[in-house]
């Protein structure tokens, strides 16, 4: 199980839903298993956006393991100088 | 100068990491031999110049290239309509992410030009003379429309709208009309009514920043080259030529692989050169003219149509207990985007108070187009404004308080385990230890005179990993060869070299760190985001731990052992029995083709792990109360590195970030006039700082190494530029009793503040 | 270093076309308008190239001016190259005048300093009974640009390109310092107040130019000081000058002064209310802060981009008082 906590940008599309836990190893299984919970928001957390994985903050992270207990937030992209 | 590294953890042994070699790049550099963007010729070379719009704002009824065809000497011209219409698409990779439609009309305007200096027209012939007299006989019907800038004007009702089709996201429900703001940011965290509720004391205040360029002296310069296969060869400098590939070739409609670029040396980005503006231009008139065709911006142009970072209005609330804990934080942030959406405001809001533990923040970021140059990144995007803002508002709350305002930090200082404001729990991170290093620095307790002040301020910025890739030859002779594909903008070369003697094991000057073109070495990210030496360094740490493995498969066949039998030790395989005479890396590349063929080995990463920067500064100045004018008289920065490989360029980093914050906070500024033309296109009066402005910064370079990094990196380029502007805002209060919200806080503002005060 | 659009005839026949195309107009936009020559003076030359013309004597030079109406004197170029690089017509031929011996030269004479129009204005800090004797004058010549700028920029440059921010002007003005000219009819002097008759413009004819200063040696118990304002440290233009001078007597009073105020004003303009105050008393705090208002009163300064009128305004008191008691400082240490 992940924990996912969402911004206030995503709650829009969860109903207002600030945490859920989901079954998912990794980030495009869990981003699918959002999409089953919250049909639509699979939509809005494409490419584009930044993952953090307990803190860990990386881009193009779709097939990136999720461990279990990890708490996962959508980001920004977040672009440097 | 520098006290040097307080380090949290024990100091591993190194024998090349932490040490200060002269760079290999450094006597080409100081002697001018090394090649800049405009330093290449070619043979038949034409040169192109670009037809920069006159006005703020206008559509484009016509233009007439005819009689500029037909002069002497004019080999080719293009507009908008020779480059592909883009739709709207995100694209680029890791950290550069840019809509295309966006891009292609702000390299080449279309309908409509959107900010003075806006291109929309440009010329290839045998002279500069030629090309300027053809830019004047290209002939252009404008329709003038009002422009607007400021972002307050360009929220109101009636403001000018830029983009007809610009529909607010983050907004629910949608709006339905086109309006100037582009999107709406918000964290929204806790309970703000109920933190203000809490606070025992609150203050606010309204901030306005300027623009401000990133101030890069090589203004950007290309010479583009297509053959006549239809291939490009492009030579300019930039912080990513893979970027340049990849976006020259979207803007033509080609294929990456169609064009090359050969990287020269860059001097200067600051994230300002993360894009492109004249390489897809010069390539179209190479292709049309069939010859090379160079383009060197005048710094004129670089003030008037590159990106500066955007100016912003932001109002702030802070509220904290009696015994110094912050409640609540909440506040809306007006970014001006520029021509095109894409400011960063979302980053402001998420690094103003990040390095605090707070519960309950609400944070409104506004993306808003205004007639002026499209923004591009700066130095840790957005925070630097947003810190100005809130580091002054917690230096007035310390106040209130009585309490001493390192203090204070410390006491809201987030650490590993705590939530950030912007969502998730950091990791390791040393915030408190750079709070402490300012704290326990001699400057802090030094006596301040009459019209003296001492200010301080943190900062906090992300820093970034993404894709790079490296490959190590070992040559014949026993040294190596490290390509990467990061330009060198900060002494990176050198961080490289570093690590890869420490892998290796050989002599740092028995190293070539070389920066490869597009075809000779794999994807590399860009040189932004603090992400060279942690992301490009890991690739070359695989690698050489590759070559490593090889080295000792090698001895192994050498010595007829099992490689489980070799070590790798200074840069010689030893026995483990210690019992054979080692051999070392130039014997075994002597001998390579005997033992399984050269000795080469490349590695690629995505890299995670990258480790948050923390910046606190101490400022002391004096002000002269007749005239308004603010002296530094001091100065020391404190950063935490995690490892710094080479300390010298760490410290580069670290003073670099400091000046530019100084200017920033200071004097520099885009002065517009009401036609919405820049009126200080040039460094007479884009007053940046000069050496004689600023005293020694001192550098303290704390060391709380980042897990995620072999060696503990953390990236250092950034987050200097992120505390300057408070820092100094809370010295002049300290030395008048005055706070300045409105940047830059030049002479004529600080003498109207102290008139204002009866002074 | 030469006339600015005075005595030229209209229509004359150019080597090229005379307009001013609309790109280099939208950068003439961009710099101080000041020196933009929009008049027939000069030729924008796209297909005529600029001639070049070092003449090494004063002659010489006369009989090039007389012999071309599109000629061009300049001395370290410091102001003349960039505003060719911005955009100024070129002119048809450009006079180089440092192998002009007497124009590049600085010496005592009898009871006079006689400086070269074009001498490098970082020669003058060389000089060190110069430097004793009109520190004021020097310091204001070290001010010009930079370090580098100034082994090249000359007095006589900086006076003609008529900014009226220039630097040495202020400080010249208040020594009463000559200009000594030279044009067909032979020599003349005038003082170098009447040089400058506008931003960009000088009395000067379009066929004359500038040989060399000459300042009288000071009194005893006579010292003169400059200060200006600009933001930074270095570099920038000035926002306000102050060129101060006076002589006092053997009780310290002031026997004579002379106020002068750069970049407040088209031209420069002298404090002549300070005489009034001054003169027959020490320098008290309160005298002094009645020169300030006098030459807050004086200035008739605009907002650019540089500084508001308030801000010039209150500045120019503060930098006319800081240069009077800086020159009383210097004038009561320089004894007999």
């Amino acid at each position: 199980m992940a924990r996912v906590i969402f911004g206030s940008a995503l709650r829009r599309y969860t109903g207002g839903v600030e945490e859920v836990e989901v079954e998912a190893t990794t980030v495009r299984s869990l981003i699918n298993a959002l999409d089953r919970r919250f049909p639509g928001l699979g939509e809005h957390l494409g490419s584009g956006l930044a993952v953090a994985i307990d803190g860990e903050i990386m881009a193009d992270a779709l097939y990136e393991p999720v461990p279990e207990g990890a708490e996962v937030h959508f980001l920004p992209p977040i672009g440097g100088g | 100068m520098t006290a040097t590294a307080t380090t949290t953890d024990p100091q591993p042994s190194y024998k090349w990491v932490g040490t200060r070699p002269v760079r290999h790049d450094g006597l080409d550099k100081v002697t001018g031999r090394a090649r800049y963007g405009a330093d290449l010729n070619l043979p038949g070379m034409l040169i192109g110049a670009v037809l920069r719009s006159p006005h703020a704002h206008a559509r484009i009824l016509a233009i007439d290239n005819s009689a500029a065809e037909a002069m002497e000497g004019v080999r080719a011209v293009v507009t908008g309509a020779d480059f592909p219409m883009l739709e709207s698409e995100m694209g680029g990779s890791g950290e550069e992410f840019v809509d295309f439609r966006d891009l292609c009309r702000n390299v080449m305007a279309r309908d409509k030009v959107l900010y003075e200096g806006h291109a929309l027209a440009a010329v290839a012939a045998t002279s500069r003379r030629e090309a300027l007299a053809a830019l004047d006989a290209i002939k252009v019907d404008y329709e003038v429309l009002p422009h607007v800038l400021d972002v307050s004007l360009a929220m109101a009702p009636d403001a000018p709208i830029l983009h007809e089709d610009m529909i607010t996201e983050g907004v629910d429900p949608a709006p339905d009309g086109p309006s100037n703001v582009a999107d709406r940011y918000v964290i929204d965290r806790g309970d703000i009514e109920k933190g203000f509720a809490e606070a025992d004391v609150i203050v606010e205040r309204e901030f306005v920043t300027q623009p401000v360029h990133q101030g890069y002296i090589e203004p950007h310069a290309v010479v583009a080259d297509v053959g006549e296969d239809g291939k490009a060869t492009v030579f300019c400098s930039s912080q990513g030529h893979f970027m340049v590939r990849s976006f020259t070739a979207r803007l033509l409609g080609w294929e990456p692989s169609r064009v090359k670029v050969i990287p020269a040396e860059i001097g200067g980005g600051f994230g300002g050169k993360t894009t492109v503006y004249v390489e897809p231009v010069a390539t179209r008139l190479s292709q049309k003219a069939g010859r090379p065709v160079k383009i060197v911006m005048t710094r004129d142009e670089v003030f008037r149509a590159t990106g500066p970072t955007s100016g912003c209005k932001i109002s702030l609330k802070v509220g904290a207990t009696r015994d110094g804990r912050l409640t609540a934080v909440s506040g809306s942030m007006a970014y001006q985007a520029g021509a095109f959406k894409g400011s960063p405001a979302s980053l402001g809001c998420m690094c103003a108070f990040a390095p605090y533990a707070i519960e309950n923040v609400f944070l409104e970021g506004l993306d808003v187009v205004v007639n002026m140059p499209k923004v591009a990144a700066y130095r840790a995007p957005g925070a630097p404004m947003a810190s100005f803002a809130s580091e002054t508002l917690l230096d007035e709350i310390a106040e209130e308080l009585g309490m001493d305002p390192l203090e204070f930090r410390l006491r809201n200082a987030a650490e590993e385990g705590v939530r950030s404001v912007y969502g998730p729990i950091f990791k390791r991170i040393g915030f408190k230890e750079t709070v402490e290093a300012v704290r326990d620095h001699p400057q802090y307790s030094i006596e301040l005179g009459p019209n003296q002040g001492r200010g301080v301020a943190s900062g906090f910025w992300f820093n970034f990993g993404g894709s790079s890739s490296a490959t190590v030859h070992i040559n014949e002779d026993g040294s190596a060869s490290v390509l990467t594909g990061s330009p060198d903008i900060g002494g990176s070369r050198a961080s490289m070299a570093l690590m890869a003697a420490e892998e290796l094991g050989i002599d740092i000057y028995d190293i070539s760190p070389i920066v490869s073109d597009t075809e000779s070495v794999g994807f590399t990210d860009v040189t932004g985001g603090s992400r060279v030496t942690h992301a490009t360094g890991m690739a070359v740490i695989d690698a050489c731990r590759k070559v490593v493995a090889d080295l000792r498969a090698r001895a192994a066949k050498v010595w007829d052992v099992d490689v489980s039998e070799v070590e790798w030790v200074d840069g010689r395989a030893q026995h483990v029995s210690g019992d054979r005479a080692p051999i070392t890396a130039r014997d075994l590349a002597a001998d390579a083709a005997g033992t399984g063929g050269p000795i080469t080995a490349s590695a690629a990463v995505n890299a995670r792990g990258a480790g948050a920067a923390f910046s606190t500064q101490v400022c002391d100045v004096e002000v002269d109360p007749e005239t308004g004018a603010v002296k530094i008289l001091r100065y020391t920065t404190a950063q935490d590195a995690g490892r710094a490989i080479h300390p010298s360029y760490v410290e580069g980093q670290m003073q670099g970030g400091v000046a530019q914050g100084i200017g920033w906070a200071l004097n520099e500024e885009y002065i517009f006039d009401s036609g919405g033309t820049m009126e200080n296109p040039g460094f007479l009066d884009y007053r940046m700082p000069v050496a004689s402005d600023l005293p020694m910064i001192d550098t303290v370079i704390v060391e709380v190494p980042n897990p995620g990094h072999p060696y503990g990196v953390r990236g250092v380029g950034e987050v200097g530029i992120v505390p300057p502007m408070a820092a100094v805002a809370n010295a002049i209060h300290d030395a008048t009793g005055l706070r300045l919200s409105e940047l830059p806080m030049s002479p004529v503002k600080v003498l109207e503040a102290i008139g204002a005060n009866g002074g | 270093m030469t006339g600015t659009g005075k005595g030229v005839p209209a229509g004359v026949a150019l080597c090229s076309e005379t307009r001013v195309p609309a790109t280099l107009r939208a950068v003439l936009r961009g710099f101080d308008s000041a020196f933009v020559l929009l008049s027939g003076r000069g030729a924008t030359s796209f297909g005529c190239a600029m001639r070049y013309a070092a003449p090494t004597s004063i002659e010489e030079a006369v009989s090039v001016l007389a012999g071309d109406v599109h000629a061009q004197v300049y001395a370290g170029a410091t102001d003349f190259i960039p505003q060719l690089r911005m955009g100024r017509p070129e002119p048809g031929v450009a006079v180089d005048l440092k192998r002009i011996d007497r124009l590049t030269g600085l010496r005592r004479e009898g009871d006079s300093w006689v400086i070269g129009a074009a001498t490098p204005s970082a020669r003058l800090g060389e000089e060190e009974d110069l430097v004793a004797e009109l520190p004021g004058l020097v310091e204001a010549a070290a001010l010009i640009g930079s370090d580098q700028i100034q082994s090249r920029a000359s007095l006589g440059g900086n006076l003609c390109n008529a900014s009226p921010a220039a630097d040495s002007v202020p400080a010249m003005v208040v020594n009463n310092g000559r200009a000594v000219i030279a044009g067909p009819a032979g020599m003349r002097t005038i003082p170098v107040a009447s040089v400058v008759t506008g931003p960009g413009s000088t009395s000067l004819a379009a066929d004359e130019f500038l040989v060399e200063f000459v300042f009288d040696r000071p009194p005893p118990r006579t010292a003169d000081a400059y200060l200006r304002f600009i933001p930074r440290t270095e570099m920038d233009i000035a926002v306000v000058g102050a060129g101060a001078r006076l002589t006092l007597d053997e009780a310290g009073r002031c026997r004579e002064v002379s106020v002068a105020l750069g970049a407040v004003a088209p031209t420069v303009v002298m404090v002549p209310a300070a005489a009034g105050i001054l003169v027959g008393h020490p320098l008290t705090d309160e005298a002094l802060k009645r020169v300030a208002a006098e030459a807050s009163a004086v200035c008739n300064p605009i907002d650019d981009k540089r500084g508001t009128k308030a801000y010039r305004r209150q500045v120019a008191g503060v930098l006319a008082v800081r240069a009077l008691r800086l020159a009383a400082d210097r004038a009561a240490r320089t004894g007999s």
